[in-house]
């Protein structure tokens, strides 16, 4: 038996007893209200949005001036162009329109819809970021999971004290770093990775070209996933620690059963519940790149074209590009809340 | 845990040895045989259409795509014939015929006089069309073609005009383009007149530009020329460093250090275009007169001014903010390497780093010391407080504003730092007037009209406060009378004279105070580039000049059958990608073993 998502039963019966599925209703229920929440906080943002990038400092027009000297006439024109000459809440619903619409208007600068731009730039950022996470979540988890379990050993030490210590680093100097000794070289050690955008120049065809992109990827990816990897480690580990104390694990080694098999099947899965919900909150940022390791590898991603914007500045990009990435953390955080909900029984009786 | 990893490493062994053969078989480098130029840029084209580029490496790339109506001469800097090969002006200067060269476009068309006067007539039609150079068109009443000859009849006499910044168009490529402000021109390859065509732009990455076969000139000596964009200088250096790149310019005193010692690298340090000056607010004001801002007062008194210029010690700054590597100001806003123009104050007129003297002269004006060691005004109302507006997030104006600020403690200033970033700058430092004392700066082109233009009365924001264009909110009576002097004067001599006094003019009045002309620095690859030109060709500029002239003259190696060439297909890189890809496979495979492996043995 479904429920439709319609139906306006009671939250309280959804979770009684008397229903035979009540958890499928349950999440459904649950999912529906935090979808809710969601569009209405994606509203606030475009709002928001609208009016945040109408009070930073600066006549956007006079920005795209640079500094040149330009007739009154030239200056009307692109206030024309640009719609800044209707009043404010003529403006204001015309953005909101626009925004429903997916349209993100003209970037001043490259004089091109924003949401092509997006386009061009998300892949590579997915790319980049993604398969830094899915590298970042494997180690930490990995790592995390050892080092709970033998808390205390010299691994453990080993592992904190080296997350503890990329996760202070500078991702700007790290990055630095990375390319002075594995770009360039450094005495007797060879220049081994390239350290500037996605491809080379002239780039090669077939396999060829995935190898080349594969080495392109190396210092940026390495820089993210070093900077990064800590916090899943950290939290897998405390998380883990917590469920070692537990009567349950003490009940299952008692039972004779290998260490291996209480580790996975019994500690980890109760463990991995706040890796899963760190695991999707950064998804959401995924999308929003990463700004700083993208501009120090020149990396054609959503961050170096914020970073772009910003340098610019370049008002309807940047407003694009923030609206972009504060709906894709919206989305995220909402998936997050709904996968834990049916991960995780005690969240739903709560 | 020990057999895995021993598993993991021979894995990565094997794979990359098969690699080393497979490689040379891959590596079919595309640029192998070819004379390929690399120049790294550390700031991206805003766009390929040069009627909207304004961007410093828009405007370089189009001059080495197009063909203007003259260039600067290789050695003098002088106007030389570019697409017009002979001029001629009337009596009374309103009247200009440009003899248009026989030349091609790289798609095999004649160029035409007609190209010129379509390129020029869009410009005083189209609003947009004139984002980029539309004040040089401004003085312009007509312009007609009648075979090769162009005929641009003017509203009143302009010196300058043989220093017209505008590239021309083809006619025939361009004529069909309606809306020109949303105009890209992402065509490939680009038609051209100039030494090079575009032939591929990826945006934020790279520019590809090839050798112009029917260039007037003769074909450059290289095959291609790119130019590869960095977000971050830094990586620009390891850049060149690495050899991806052939040349770099516009380096900061601190990165040129990194590069100066490298075996492989010329390390190129000359005199710039750049002027670096203090602007002073000494009372903004609107075309109508009306007052803006809320700059000191005391600034307002030539006196305090003077008192400021003495009281700085230029050679400091070059020596402790620039690492020696600029030349102290004894001049105004033309830096020393434009020999014909530079004004170089001597005699009573000269400041010098003067202490003693700035002391004088605020005493002798009634700006008194309190017990406190600040001054205060004649009226004792306010002290000589200043605000010193720079940039966020620039180190060296950083350095700048601390030297500051202890030299005019010595006289009895006070000064604070303000930081705006560089939108709020532009507006409060030319448009609303909200500051006292500002850094500022100008890149100048061979003919400095316009870099004196923004002196000018009518550069003042409108009376709504808007538009305008000016450096210093000056507006001076003899400064404007020389402006108009120049203009009208089409004898070379007589004109840099005039641009000497304009200079003059701005030295003692002291609107702005120059304190250092910054080098060139510059570096590129002995290893690769055989030969190159600077503009001037006695060791002028190289990137950072006008013209294209080092980037028709250079000469490189020719890449390498496979390996050799810097970033593109190398060897390196493709081993580079297989441990890459091996260090994924490795993870993958062990998180795989980890699943069946007992953890019997790992038992303590």
């Amino acid at each position: 038996m479904t429920t439709p998502l319609e139906s306006a039963e009671p939250a309280v019966q959804a979770a009684g007893p008397a229903d035979d599925r009540p958890a499928r209703r349950g999440t459904l229920r649950y999912a529906a209200s935090k979808a809710g929440g969601a569009l209405f906080s994606i509203a606030m943002v475009i709002v928001g949005t609208f009016f945040l990038f109408r009070m930073l400092p600066g006549d956007p027009v006079r920005n795209l001036a640079q500094g040149r000297n330009m007739t009154p006439a030239q200056l009307d024109l692109e206030r024309r162009r640009l719609g800044l000459d209707k009043p404010l809440i003529d403006q204001f619903f015309d953005f909101v329109g626009k925004t429903l619409r997916l349209d993100l208007g003209t970037s001043y600068e490259y004089k091109r819809p924003v949401l092509d731009l997006i386009g061009e730039r998300i892949g590579p950022t997915l790319l980049l970021a993604g398969t830094g996470l899915v590298i970042a979540v494997s180690l930490g988890i990995w790592q995390g999971t050892r080092a709970g379990w033998r808390h205390g050993t010299r691994f453990d030490r080993f592992s904190t004290g080296l997350s503890l210590v990329l996760w202070s680093v500078p991702t700007f100097w790290l990055g630095l770093l990375l390319m002075m000794v594995l770009g360039v070289g450094i005495g007797p050690i060879p220049g081994l990775f390239p350290f500037r955008g996605i491809e080379s120049v002239d780039a090669p065809d077939g396999f060829a070209y995935v190898l080349d992109v594969a080495s392109h990827m190396v210092l940026p990816c390495l820089t993210l996933v070093a900077v990064v990897y800590a916090q899943y480690l950290l939290v897998m580990r405390s998380s883990l620690l917590e469920e070692v104390g537990q009567d349950y694990v003490t009940v299952a080694r008692a039972k004779g059963l290998r260490d291996d098999d209480v580790r996975r099947r019994h500690a980890v899965p109760n463990a991995l519940l706040p890796t899963v919900t760190l695991v999707f909150m950064r998804i959401g940022f995924v999308v929003g790149g990463a700004v700083t390791v993208e501009t120090i590898f020149t990396w054609p991603g959503l961050g170096q074209l914020f970073y772009e914007a910003v340098r610019v500045p370049d008002f309807t990009l940047m407003q694009g590009t923030f609206l972009l990435i504060t709906v894709a953390v919206i989305l995220m955080n909402t998936l997050a809340d709904v996968v834990y909900h049916i991960l995780d029984p005690r969240v739903r009786s709560a | 845990m020990r057999k895995w990893l021993a598993r993991f490493v021979a894995l990565g062994v094997a794979v990359l040895v098969a690699g080393q053969g497979t490689t040379a078989a891959l590596a079919q480098d595309p640029a192998a045989g070819k004379k390929i130029f690399r120049v790294g840029a550390t700031q991206s084209m805003d766009s390929m259409n040069p009627f909207l580029a304004v961007r410093l490496v828009s405007t370089s790339i189009h001059r080495w795509m197009y063909g203007y109506l003259t260039v600067p001469d290789p050695k003098t800097l002088a106007p030389s014939p570019d697409l017009a090969e002979s001029w001629t002006t009337s009596e009374d200067g309103l009247t200009w015929t440009f003899k248009i060269r026989q030349a091609k476009w790289s798609d095999g068309q004649p160029v035409t006089a007609e190209d010129a006067a379509w390129t020029f007539n869009k410009m005083m039609t189209d609003e947009a069309a004139k984002t980029a150079n539309g004040p040089a068109v401004e003085n312009f009443e007509t312009v007609t073609a009648n075979g090769q000859d162009l005929v641009i009849k003017l509203k009143a006499p302009q010196a300058s005009m043989l220093e017209n910044p505008v590239p021309i168009m083809p006619k025939h490529a361009w004529e069909s383009v309606t809306d020109m402000a949303n105009y890209d021109a992402e065509k490939y390859p680009s038609v051209s007149s100039g030494p090079y065509i575009a032939v591929e732009h990826k945006k934020d990455q790279y520019v590809k530009l090839q050798a112009n076969p029917n260039y007037w000139r003769g074909k450059p000596k290289i095959d291609e020329l790119q130019v590869i964009f960095y977000d971050n200088p830094q990586a620009a250096v390891a850049g060149l460093k690495k050899g991806d790149i052939d040349l770099l310019g516009r380096m900061t005193p601190q990165e040129f250090e990194a590069i100066q010692n490298d075996p492989n690298i010329e390390a190129w340090n000359t005199q710039g275009r750049r002027a670096a000056y203090l602007q002073v607010n000494h009372g903004a004001t609107t075309t109508d007169g009306k007052a803006v801002g809320d700059g000191h007062p005391a600034l307002k008194d030539v006196k305090v001014r003077q008192a400021v210029h003495y009281a700085i010690d230029k050679q400091k700054l070059v020596d402790e903010v620039q690492n020696g590597l600029a030349k102290p100001a004894d001049g105004s806003i033309v830096p020393p390497m434009y020999k014909d123009w530079f004004w170089e104050a001597t005699g009573e007129e000269k400041v010098t780093y003067d202490p003693a003297k700035a002391n004088q002269i605020l005493d002798d004006a009634g700006y008194k010391k309190g017990s406190d060691g600040v001054r205060t005004m004649p009226d004792g109302k306010r002290k000589l407080e200043f605000r010193f507006t720079i940039h966020t997030d620039t180190p060296v104006e950083d350095k700048l504003a601390e030297y500051l600020t202890a030299f005019l403690k010595e006289v009895g200033i006070t000064v604070t730092t303000v930081k705006l970033d560089s939108s709020k700058f532009t507006e409060e430092t030319g448009t609303t007037g909200n500051f006292d004392i500002a850094i500022s700066g100008w890149s100048v082109n061979p003919d400095p009209e316009e870099v004196l233009a923004t002196h000018l009365c009518s550069r003042r924001p409108a009376p709504n406060g808007e538009g305008g264009g000016t450096e210093s909110f000056f507006c001076d009576d003899t400064f404007e009378k020389l402006y108009q002097d120049q203009l009208k004067e089409l004898d070379r001599p007589k004109r840099v004279e005039l641009i000497k006094q304009m200079q003059e003019r701005l030295y003692t009045q002291a609107p702005i105070i120059a304190i250092y002309y910054t080098n060139d620095l510059e570096g590129y690859r002995k290893d690769k580039v055989t030969s190159i030109t600077p503009i001037p060709e006695d060791k002028g500029l190289l990137y950072g000049g006008s013209g294209y002239w080092p980037f028709y003259t250079v000469d490189v190696k020719a890449a390498a059958a496979a390996g050799a060439s810097g970033e593109s297909g190398s060897n390196t890189g493709l081993i580079a990608g297989i441990v890459g890809v091996v260090v994924i496979l490795g993870l993958g495979a062990f998180f795989l073993t980890r699943r069946r492996k007992s953890t019997a043995d790992e038992r303590e």
